[in-house]
């Protein structure tokens, strides 16, 4: 649905995007993740039209957005970072002018309108002006802005920032909704929400992709280990000793005694192998039981880090 | 275009800029035609429209200097340029609200000659007033233009105000000024000479090609050099007449008398339309920065 190739974009000196190239498809949801600067509104501003790349081409849906830039904006909606909003409107006004201009007919207009503040729960303060609203509000009458022609294509740029839990909930559950008939694109640096909604993640840092996979590829590919926490009941030094003698484990670590009586280790292997069953049968014939045992995957926050970091260190 | 035109009107009737300029532009004008016309007694209309042309030159920075400010501060601009709409579409539909709130004021004027007919023995000179009229609109939306386009060239509405005045108050006084400048066919040349040299940069600007503006330098100098050798006295008087193509109020001097023609309403839409599409290239060009 959405072709980025070699895109890049320049200020002067100063390389905010640079040579990005990706692909989004039909119905799939796909997160933008980077720390502040790193180049993901920039790139959707490109995508949208609203900035012109220094190179590279953009397609959407076959369309290309310098050639053909009414095709592609007729079939996008977007929230950018910070809600367009005009402060003297009321909301049902507001809306009813962001239908007009992405063409929605005056006979399907307030249908369309209607249908947007329902999906966004603003139908109570749908005659109250835009200035009077609490930025909870202001967010998702931006985001109703972008659906509200019901567009192929949602790009949503930090959608759930400044919204409280009970919203952020509700929002990320709309977007996953959405995600069944449209193909999204949102950005954010808030780690769980990508992990939640997204079908993929692009990690973005300094105007270049980092990564791209699946949330659940990504943890596994990127610790290139598998981890285990256990918390064993018996001594020390016994329990260390055994499990090193186990195949296929790499590394034993001893975290030391939190409960009396028990010693608390981290155990790594080759991702191929399960050591699981291996080391209960080990530590069971030797008489020690197994309290706890959990899988020590990384999660996002880990990786995002680990990706950011490790590019700094190659510079 | 339809949606932005609607948009912004009512934005300046939400808003107190509205009845602010057509408030205050009654009352001024209303002091000069109780003065002048009922005071004085005089059916001559016409000399009070060229004080309205006045009073809203004060004016217009105040109605434009929100148009593309605002847009830009409040992010609305995203929204417009990402939507279906073109860049023209949007920034005539915004031309157009201006000029329909400036429409209105005129039309509400329309009442003081309506009064005078009352006590105008010999009755009024209509088609005269109605000339002075089609004038004093296509002058206003001249002025218009020129606030638009400043408006698109900053994000603060004061500079944006600030700088409409100050070219519309030369605009103004232009005539006066070209009665200073030297008259000297060098004068002439040397205007021609920047004029070009600004050509060739731009040129540079917008290609980053070497060739294309050495060979674009060379082509006008070579074009300067052989009109200067030929006809030196095409220079002659030069920027006086540079300077006399922005003398808005020269043309309405046919429209106050009276006289309908052609070239000055050619001359106001045509000035109008040069500074809506400097405004469309503004916006677009900043796509590109």
């Amino acid at each position: 649905m959405i072709q980025v190739e070699n895109v890049s974009k320049r200020y002067g000196q100063r390389i905010a995007v640079d040579k990005l190239t990706f692909t989004v498809n039909q119905g799939e949801i796909l997160g933008f993740l980077g720390p502040n600067g790193a180049g993901k509104s920039t790139t959707m501003n490109i995508i949208t039209g609203y900035l012109s790349a220094t190179e590279g081409s953009v397609k959407v849906d076959g369309h290309d957005i310098l050639e053909e830039p009414h095709e592609v904006k007729q079939r996008i909606g977007y929230m950018p970072e910070l809600p367009p909003l005009y402060p003297d409107m009321t909301v049902q006004d507001y809306l009813g002018f962001a239908a007009e201009i992405k063409g929605v007919t005056r006979a399907a207009r307030a249908k369309a309108v209607d249908r947007a503040m329902e999906m966004l729960q603003l139908a109570d303060v749908r005659g109250r002006l835009v200035k009077n609203l609490s930025k909870g509000y202001k967010q998702r009458v931006g985001v109703a802005q972008a659906l509200v022609a019901n567009p192929p294509v949602l790009i949503l740029d930090e959608p759930t920032i400044g919204l409280d839990p009970q919203q952020i909930i509700e929002t990320r559950a709309l977007i996953r909704s959405l995600g069944r008939e449209h193909t999204v694109v949102l950005s954010s640096h808030i780690l769980p929400e990508i992990a939640a909604v997204c079908d993929r993640v692009l990690i973005i840092n300094r105007g270049r992709i980092v990564a791209s996979d699946t949330t659940a590829n990504l943890s596994r590919g990127l610790s290139g280990e598998s981890r285990l926490a256990l918390r064993v009941a018996g001594p020390e030094s016994e329990v260390l000793e055994r499990l090193r003698s186990v195949a296929n484990v790499h590394k034993v670590q001893s975290l030391g005694s939190r409960e009396a009586g028990t010693v608390d280790v981290t155990v790594e292997a080759p991702p191929a192998h399960d050591i699981r069953r291996p080391i209960f049968e080990a530590l069971a014939k030797a008489g020690y039981p197994i309290l706890s045992m959990r899988s020590q995957d990384l999660t996002l926050e880990e990786i995002f880090l680990n990706l950011i970091t490790r590019e700094t260190e190659e510079d | 275009m339809f949606a932005v035109f609607k948009r912004e009107l009512r934005a300046y009737f939400s808003s107190p800029i509205g009845y602010v300029v057509i408030g205050m532009f009654l009352f001024m004008s209303g002091i000069f035609f109780a003065a002048s016309n009922l005071l004085g007694a005089s059916p001559e209309y016409n000399g009070l429209l060229s004080t309205m042309a006045f009073i809203f030159l004060f004016l217009v920075p105040i109605l434009t200097m929100r148009l593309l400010t605002e847009e830009t501060r409040q992010h609305t601009d995203q929204m417009l340029i990402t939507s279906p709409l073109s860049v023209t579409a949007i920034v005539v539909g915004k031309y157009l609200a201006a000029v329909a709130v400036y429409l209105i004021t005129l039309l509400v004027t329309v009442l003081y000659p309506a009064m005078m007919s009352f006590f105008a023995l010999l009755g009024l000179e209509w088609w005269k007033i109605l000339g002075g009229y089609i004038g004093l609109f296509l002058l206003g939306a001249s002025f218009i233009a020129v606030g638009l386009f400043f408006s698109s060239l900053t994000e603060s509405q004061i500079v944006a105000a600030v700088a409409t005045y100050t070219a519309l108050l030369l605009m103004w006084i232009i005539d006066a000024l070209t009665s200073m400048v030297p008259t000297g066919w060098l004068y002439g040349l040397g205007l021609v000479v920047i004029a070009a040299a600004a050509l060739a940069l731009i040129v540079w600007l917008s290609t980053r090609s070497i060739p294309a503006t050495v060979a674009t330098a060379v082509l006008l100098g070579a074009a300067i050099a052989v009109v200067a050798v030929l006809k030196q006295f095409l220079y002659e008087g030069l920027v006086a007449k540079v300077m006399a193509w922005f003398s808005l109020l020269k043309r309405y001097e046919d429209f106050n008398l009276g006289i309908l023609g052609l070239s000055p309403v050619v001359y106001y839409l045509s000035f109008s339309a040069a500074f809506v599409f400097l405004t469309v290239r503004m916006i677009e060009r900043k796509r590109w920065m």
